[in-house]
């Protein structure tokens, strides 16, 4: 096992820019034309000359129009520079934030967020334009802080991927029960996400960095398409209620099978893809007739009793001895009972989807109302395991609304061992959190989409080194957090013994609404 | 008796609004651009169409959902998209634009609001956004509803009900059981807001009620002889001093409500009876620090359904009002082991479907539709600050049949939305979930539990 972690080298960072000409901008520089003497200033002292490429001096032939001037690429680093404007001779400019960035995001991920995650995943890189690790959300893992962060409060380091890199690898097969232990080299692995909710080119896309993160990517529950078997070492295949394109041959190909009992933005309701992205692809995988809207009934009809649920985990271990067996679940009142009952029932990887998870289309009032969020779900199931005596002896694997490496980190601290991350990966492809991904021709931005022509906005290479560079990004970002506390591994950072906050602190955390001396 | 077996069903038809709320986005395209019609291309909605002469025209604001593509393929970064400060006016901070937008969409299609993308919002917050409901995971199955292929039901009665049932030694009953009314659904219409109610709205109000099978509340000072013919679904308001007054309104009714006053209760209950010994009784009055003990003494004197309302502008300012009302009135209650006597209804501060079960898993047994369906028919929430000629409140005689399916619409959204949670929670019935705060999750319990010194 040492040996195949030493085989692992780290994916190369390559520059993978966005594909489009125009940009979504934090900041805007607004040049008054009637007072500009065009005598070019601006673009001189402009550290990254964003003023160059876009005064279009041509456009001064026609005073009518042409009052403004958008910067280009989102280069511009706002107020906190504003050379060009000190600078201009005539006080013609003027910065602000963009109309653009304030209509972008919402509050879980915010407009912040969404640009930070395509900065990293451009160029695998921070930077101090953007906040990076939390939303503004108001609780949760958004008042949830390291203790180092309260007391530098700007924390921003340039370059985080030149840290000194800390070993974040975690096991995923804690039973010693003779499969194999599973190794990956950083605590995430890609989400379940089906053939029909997104693309064939972003299912490969995820395959592809999965690979070369040596982890994991999830078929979800749409089927096994046929170019995904080249990297059959690095897809877990999920059977959930509708059983579509689940059969023998998909689950021996696997080394790890998600039983898929409760997703966390749908909980309770099963999953329905609308019949719009039900195209004659998407049905022959899935083994139905096309245009037609699926469900995938709640729950499983053979698993009413943890008994049942025993029986079920027995029947994927005939079918694929050597698989491991994740079992993925939302959180209920009693998501603790759940937990054990999948512990006794053989599960080596436990899924927690907190209520606020991604989806490619569920009903609004369970988005926000069913189920408690992830924060609330770990610190339970982790105290009754550790109580039980038995969290050594699984994986648990926080999901549903962890958006950046801070939140994989705090996830960690708050007793999980890992995070399965859906949605970042998908704002590293270009998403803008825009909910239309349920109808129609589905995402507009070629993402959540089964259009045979919108697919191609994605290039399967240029996606999976966006994912790749988000993740060298979230590992750098990890292994200075480990640094800041003295820990040799991020094994160390999820508490042995229950998580019990005093005074809003526990080991490395402060959580600020409830902080007193 | 029936002997037909018939399956509640709302229809639902689209109905488009008299005016359109104005957009969330606004797409402006500067005059650098070069008309290459890269928008045209990237926007799959249809924003930015090319005019008959081939130059590309003003967008369609209205068609733009904030993908932000046409902004990213503009190569001359001609595009902007922005949020509209008319839509962001809308509203006040309880009914925000966000939700003025869902009941617009629900009281148009009548159709559950479905968006792809995880929630979006607060963590949490106060009032009914400080809980999360529970569901079914492995044991205790859920129900499909939804789909139609298991039967939810979400019918409620209104009236007393007996604590026990007497036989005598032929096991015949002896108790003289309380006549009780179902209705197919766990709401009712609360009258419309006093500041500029019109007799059109009232009108698409009882039809509406009508066609729903269930209540609409009407003051009985504005009862008119139009409502004949949907008397069967009206509830009159009236006066603790006026029931004489309107003796033959009372007569004719199957619920009357009295506004509860000083008075003797005995005494307003026994001019009611004596008028119209089959009516039920109902008392409304304002949430205060005295309504769990004043629910409490008129379920002991009698009354059938204790109905408390919260002002919505008190809701606004304190959104922890109507958990709080609902909690307190229902435990005092029960732990005056009166809770099961009577049918309690709450109301103000419905403004989205999942208001309805949390108010009834916070113990109410139905609750009072307000000021929402006037947001469907376009109610700006000023509270009569407008000019009267401009509310759209107002409606025209030719408008009563659209404001009726708006309404229609939004309830039948609104059930099925209902059977969504019942039947995540395996529920068979919404009468089995009042009161069941073992099936919901407190945001002030958890965060308390988790991060708070609480054992």
């Amino acid at each position: 096992m040492m040996q195949k972690q030493l085989l692992f080298q780290m994916p190369k960072i390559k520059p993978a820019p966005s594909q489009y000409p125009g940009s979504i901008g934090k900041y805007e520089v607004i040049i008054d034309r009637s007072k500009c003497s065009m005598c070019g200033v601006c673009a001189e002292v402009c550290p990254s000359y964003i003023g160059a490429s876009t005064i279009d001096y041509e456009a001064y032939k026609k005073p009518s129009g042409y009052l403004r001037l958008t910067a280009p690429k989102a280069s511009c680093t706002g107020p906190s520079c504003k050379r060009c404007v000190n600078e201009c001779p005539s006080n013609a400019l003027s910065v602000k934030l963009s109309p653009q960035y304030i209509a972008l995001g919402d509050l879980r991920w915010t407009a912040d967020l969404i640009l930070s995650t395509w900065e990293q995943a451009e160029v695998a890189r921070i930077s101090k334009k953007y906040e990076y690790r939390i939303g503004d959300s108001g609780g949760g893992f958004d008042k949830l802080r390291f203790e180092f962060e309260l007391e530098h409060k700007e924390i921003y380091e340039d370059d985080l991927v030149d840290e000194e890199n800390r070993d974040t690898s975690i096991v995923l097969n804690k039973r010693k029960d003779g499969r194999p232990e599973t190794k990956i080299p950083m605590p995430v692995y890609g989400a379940d996400m089906s053939f029909g909710s997104v693309s064939l080119n972003v299912m490969l896309a995820r395959a592809k960095a999965a690979e070369a993160w040596n982890t994991f990517t999830s078929t979800g529950e749409g089927g096994y398409p046929d170019e995904l078997i080249q990297y059959k070492n690095h897809v877990i295949t999920q059977v959930a209620t509708g059983h579509f394109g689940v059969n023998a041959e998909t689950i021996k190909r696997t080394k790890i099978i998600v039983l898929k009992y409760a997703q966390g933005a749908k909980p309770g309701l099963g999953g329905h893809l609308l019949a719009d992205k039900v195209t004659p692809d998407v049905a022959k995988i899935r083994e139905v007739v096309p245009c037609i809207s699926l469900f995938s009934p709640f729950p499983f009809h053979n698993v009413y009793s943890v008994e049942d649920h025993y029986r079920h985990v027995q029947l994927m271990e005939d079918i694929n001895p050597q698989a491991l067996i994740s079992v993925k679940v939302s959180t209920p009142t009693d998501v603790d009972m759940v937990a054990i009952g999948s512990y006794y029932a053989g599960a080596h990887i436990l899924q927690i989807d907190g209520g606020y998870g991604g989806t490619g289309a569920a009903p609004d009032i369970a988005k926000k109302n069913i189920a408690m969020p992830v924060e609330y779900a770990l610190p339970i199931v982790h105290n009754y395991l550790v109580r039980e005596g038995v969290r050594d002896e699984i994986t648990i694997m926080a999901s549903g609304g962890i958006r950046t490496a801070f939140d994989v980190a705090k996830a960690i601290a708050l007793g999980a061992d890992g995070a399965v991350i859906g949605t970042a990966e998908l704002v590293a492809l270009g998403c803008k959190r825009c909910e239309n991904c349920e109808r129609g021709k589905g995402c507009p931005s070629g993402i959540a989409t089964t259009d045979p022509a919108l697919k191609y906005f994605i290039d399967i290479d240029w996606g999976s080194q966006r994912i790749i560079n988000l993740y060298s990004s979230w590992k750098g970002q990890w292994s200075h957090i480990l640094r800041k506390l003295n820990l040799e591994n991020i094994r160390e950072l999820r508490p042995n013994d229950e998580v019990k906050f005093r005074k809003g602190r526990f080991n490395h955390m402060v959580h600020l609404d409830h902080l007193r001396r | 008796m029936k002997t037909v077996y018939e399956k509640y069903h709302i229809t639902v038809k689209d109905a488009p609004p008299k005016i359109k709320l104005p957009p969330k986005f606004i797409v402006k395209r500067y005059n650098n651009c070069t008309n290459v019609q890269e928008c045209t291309q990237a926007c799959i909605y249809g924003v930015h169409e090319a005019s008959e002469g081939g130059q590309i025209a003003e967008p369609i604001q209205d068609l733009c959902r904030g993908c932000y593509m046409c902004v990213l393929k503009c190569p001359k970064g001609a595009i902007s998209i922005g949020v509209n400060p008319e839509f962001e006016r809308l509203g006040n901070s309880y009914f925000s634009p966000d939700r003025i937008r869902t009941v617009y969409f629900e009281a148009e299609t009548g159709r559950v609001p479905v968006s792809g993308a995880g929630y979006t919002g607060p963590f949490a917050g106060q009032g009914f956004d400080s809980i999360w409901f529970d569901f079914s995971e492995i044991v205790r199955p859920t129900r499909d509803g939804i789909h139609g292929r298991e039967y939810i039901s979400t019918s409620v009665d209104l009236g007393r009900r007996l604590e026990s049932l007497e036989f005598d030694e032929n096991e015949e009953l002896v108790s003289n059981v309380p006549k009780t009314i179902e209705i197919p659904i766990p709401m009712i219409f609360d009258a419309p807001l006093s500041c500029r109610t019109s007799l059109n709205l009232q009108l698409a109000l009882a039809k509406a009620a009508a066609r729903l099978k269930t209540f609409a509340i009407v003051n009985a000072r504005e009862y008119s002889s139009d409502f004949a013919h949907y008397k069967a679904n009206l509830i009159p308001r009236i006066d603790s001093d006026e029931i004489d007054e309107f003796a033959d309104l009372v007569k004719t009714s199957q619920i009357v409500e009295v506004e509860f006053s000083d008075g003797d209760i005995r005494d307003q209950l026994k001019k009611i009876r004596a008028t119209n010994p089959s009516a039920l009784v109902s008392f409304h009055f304002p949430y205060d620090k005295e309504a769990p003990e004043r629910a409490d003494a008129i379920a002991e004197m009698g009354g059938d359904i204790v109905h408390i309302h919260v002002d919505e502008g008190v809701v606004e300012r304190n959104p922890d009002i109507i958990k709080n009302a609902i909690r307190s009135v229902h435990s005092y209650l029960t732990d005056k082991r009166n809770r099961d006597k009577i049918t309690l209804i709450f109301s103000g501060g419905i403004a989205e479907a999942a208001h309805v079960p949390k108010s009834i898993i916070l113990g109410a047994n139905a609750v009072g539709v307000g000021i929402v369906y006037q947001i469907a028919l376009g109610c700006k929430v000023c509270y009569g600050t407008m000019h009267s000629q401009d509310c759209p409140m107002n409606l025209e005689d030719g408008e009563i049949e659209l404001a009726t399916q708006r309404i229609t619409n939004l309830i039948g959204a609104w059930r099925d939305q209902l059977l969504e949670v019942l039947g995540g929670m395996g529920l068979r019935e919404v009468r089995r979930q009042t009161g069941e705060v073992g099936r919901a999750m407190f945001y002030e319990d958890l965060e308390a539990k988790v991060f708070g010194d609480k054992e």
